[in-house]
């Protein structure tokens, strides 16, 4: 789960960095630049944060 | 009646017209027009001419100069041939080395403001954990220093700046002329530079380019230590040296290419029309996200402290030592930051360099409305005016302006500061209670969600009344933003903080993860209850004093 979110959190990176080349106009960017942003942080705060709770100290 | 309408209606407009007359100043007596001067007709200045100009006499200046009228004449150009004399090709490359010369005064001594905000650092830091790590928490933000400035040294450098180009306020820089560069999408994007390992490589050892090491090494500096502050309490010595050393070398580096040495998101204005590329002009971003980021993948990794959270994963207060050096930290680093922000024109003299003053009044203002911000939040939540909320709340001002400090007016600056003291509250509320990762000194929130906020403020609050050299990021005007006209800067900023969030965290989160498979990122439990200054330094921060060894909460 870990790694799940930490692709996530990459691939969130490329949606943005591909933004570049897949839409021409500042609105189409932004868009996907969002989407990018949106996925990475989904990746963090789900997946990869939820992966290292279960093994936190405190529910040892 | 008509007469009587009429008589009144001309008494009044009468009336009416001399009061307007009294309440509107006086016209000024009409002068005669004045000859417009006639354009003066070119001197030329020749070496017989400088050579005629008198300086003063020995014996003038034998007898003292109290007030400075005597000093600073003729006689102090210096002269490339003494038997020639004064000639016009030293006068005028003198005029060019005094420009140089400002700048490099203006840039190392704004650097030496920046390397003391480390102390700064170190008092914020060591005063928000407990005593019995006190020793521990300095040695990490002390040891930073070094470790992270010979990773820059050796590889670092080279890679953020050995392609940056001519660095005209320093006098060109012209080694730093090797990036490396992949085509995309039709464009040539940079993403590393190549010259200037040890600063010997390729020409690198010039005396430009060492005022460029310097202020961009304690730039680094501050990246690297942010993290010590989220780690703290539990952080394996050897485990924070290799890590800084790695962020000090690799990541810092690499965004810090992209963003100011000429790599690919500087030039998103260029290439593809993005306002003036990601624009950040001292390191919301560069410097302070960048930190801010890895501390989260960090406190993700390390996991919180003993007692921090209950079994019912409800989050306990773990107070710091000392409150008073915390406050007297966060007073270093607005000192501190004069130099981050304002030295990031790299000079004071030409090309706009002027603004200094407008940069530096900008820093004040968002500091100050941060940690107004900070304090009120606190003080109406829960009935006081949090100390350490109120320190935090400054530096995130301070934090949230310095990307956008050279690009936008003092009423922009105090909105940005007042919105990231806000900001900052609610951060460490969500990363604390609903996040569950442990921040002791709140690091992730001031450096990594108020970092973020100022590099997304200049694509939002830049007003384009800057004028860096007539360009920026070589796109010609000045940097505006979605609130004056610019819509394509604000998609640039996003751009780079989309970056910052999926790339940067990413690699820094790999880094630390083969970091901890090889050597152990936490310490043990043990250690950890007694406190870290005596199973890793050898020694107490304060001998003098019993220290509590139980930890708070634990159930």
């Amino acid at each position: 789960m870990a790694f799940v979110g930490l692709a996530m959190a990459f691939v969130g990176f490329l949606i943005a960095f591909g933004s570049l080349g897949l839409a021409s106009g500042a609105s189409g960017r932004l868009i996907l630049v969002l989407i990018g942003i949106v996925v990475s942080l989904a990746g963090i705060m789900g997946p990869l944060n939820q992966a290292y709770q279960k093994k936190a100290v405190w529910k040892r | 009646m008509k007469t009587t309408l009429l008589t009144f209606t001309m008494t009044a407009s009468l009336l009416g017209a001399g009061a307007a007359r009294a309440q509107a100043p006086a016209p000024a007596p009409a002068q005669p027009a004045a000859a417009a001067p006639a354009a003066a007709a070119p001197v030329a200045i020749t070496d017989v001419d400088l050579k005629a100009i008198a300086g003063p006499k020995a014996e003038d200046r034998a007898k003292g100069d109290p007030g400075g009228t005597i000093t600073g004449t003729v006689n102090d150009i210096v002269v490339g041939d003494p038997k020639a004399g004064l000639t016009l090709p030293d006068l005028v490359n003198m005029v060019g080395q005094n420009q140089i010369a400002v700048n490099f005064v203006w840039t190392l001594v704004t650097g030496f403001l920046v390397m003391f905000m480390q102390a700064g650092f170190a008092l914020v830091e060591t005063g928000l954990c407990r005593a019995k790590n006190a020793n521990h928490t300095m040695m990490m933000n002390f040891m930073v220093y070094g470790v992270g400035m010979l990773g820059y040294w050796l590889f670092g450098f080279a890679i953020q700046e050995g392609g940056v180009g001519a660095v005209a306020n320093l006098g060109g820089t012209a080694p730093l002329s090797a990036e490396h560069t992949i085509k995309m999408f039709g464009k040539d994007l940079g993403l590393w530079g190549q010259n200037g390992f040890m600063l010997m490589h390729n020409g690198t050892y010039d005396v430009g380019v060492m005022v460029m090491f310097l202020f961009q090494m304690v730039f680094m500096d501050t990246a690297l230590t942010i993290v010590t502050g989220t780690a703290a309490e539990r952080w394996k010595y050897v485990a924070f040296v290799a890590s800084s050393f790695l962020m000090g070398a690799f990541t810092y580096p690499l965004f810090a290419n992209w963003a100011w040495g000429g790599g690919w998101l500087a030039t998103l204005g260029a290439n593809f029309g993005l306002g003036h590329g990601y624009s950040d002009f001292a390191g919301s971003g560069v410097v302070h996200a960048v930190g801010g980021l890895t501390a989260l993948a960090m406190g993700i990794l390390i996991g919180p402290r003993i007692g921090k959270y209950g079994r019912d994963g409800r989050a306990h207060a773990i107070p710091g030592h000392d409150i008073t050096i915390v406050l007297l930290g966060c007073f270093i680093l607005a000192f501190g930051w004069f130099g981050f922000n304002p030295g990031s024109t790299l000079g004071a003299s030409g090309n706009g360099n002027l603004r200094i003053s407008s940069v530096a009044v900008n820093t004040m203002l968002a500091g100050m409305a941060g940690s107004f911000g900070a304090m009120l939040y606190m003080w109406i939540r829960y009935g006081k005016p949090d100390a350490s909320m109120s320190g935090n709340g400054l530096l995130a001002g301070l934090v949230a302006i310095t990307a956008p400090s050279g690009f936008v007016n003092p009423v922009a600056s105090v909105i940005i500061g007042l919105i990231a003291g806000v900001l900052v509250c609610l951060s460490v509320e969500f990363i604390d209670r609903v996040l569950k990762v442990d921040d002791p000194v709140g690091a992730i929130s001031v450096h990594g969600a108020n970092g973020l906020w100022g590099v997304i403020s200049v694509g939002l609050f830049a007003d384009g009344k800057s004028n860096y050299g007539g360009a920026w990021n070589s796109v010609p005007g000045s940097v505006t933003g979605l609130f004056y006209g610019d819509g394509g800067q604000l998609v640039a900023q996003l751009i780079g903080a989309a970056t910052l969030i999926g790339f940067v965290f990413t690699l820094s989160f790999v880094f630390n993860l083969l970091i901890d498979w090889f050597v152990g990122q936490r310490v043990s439990a043990r250690a950890e209850l007694e406190g870290l200054d005596i199973p890793e330094m050898g020694a107490l921060g304060y001998p003098e004093f019993v220290l509590k060894t139980e930890a708070v909460g634990v159930e």
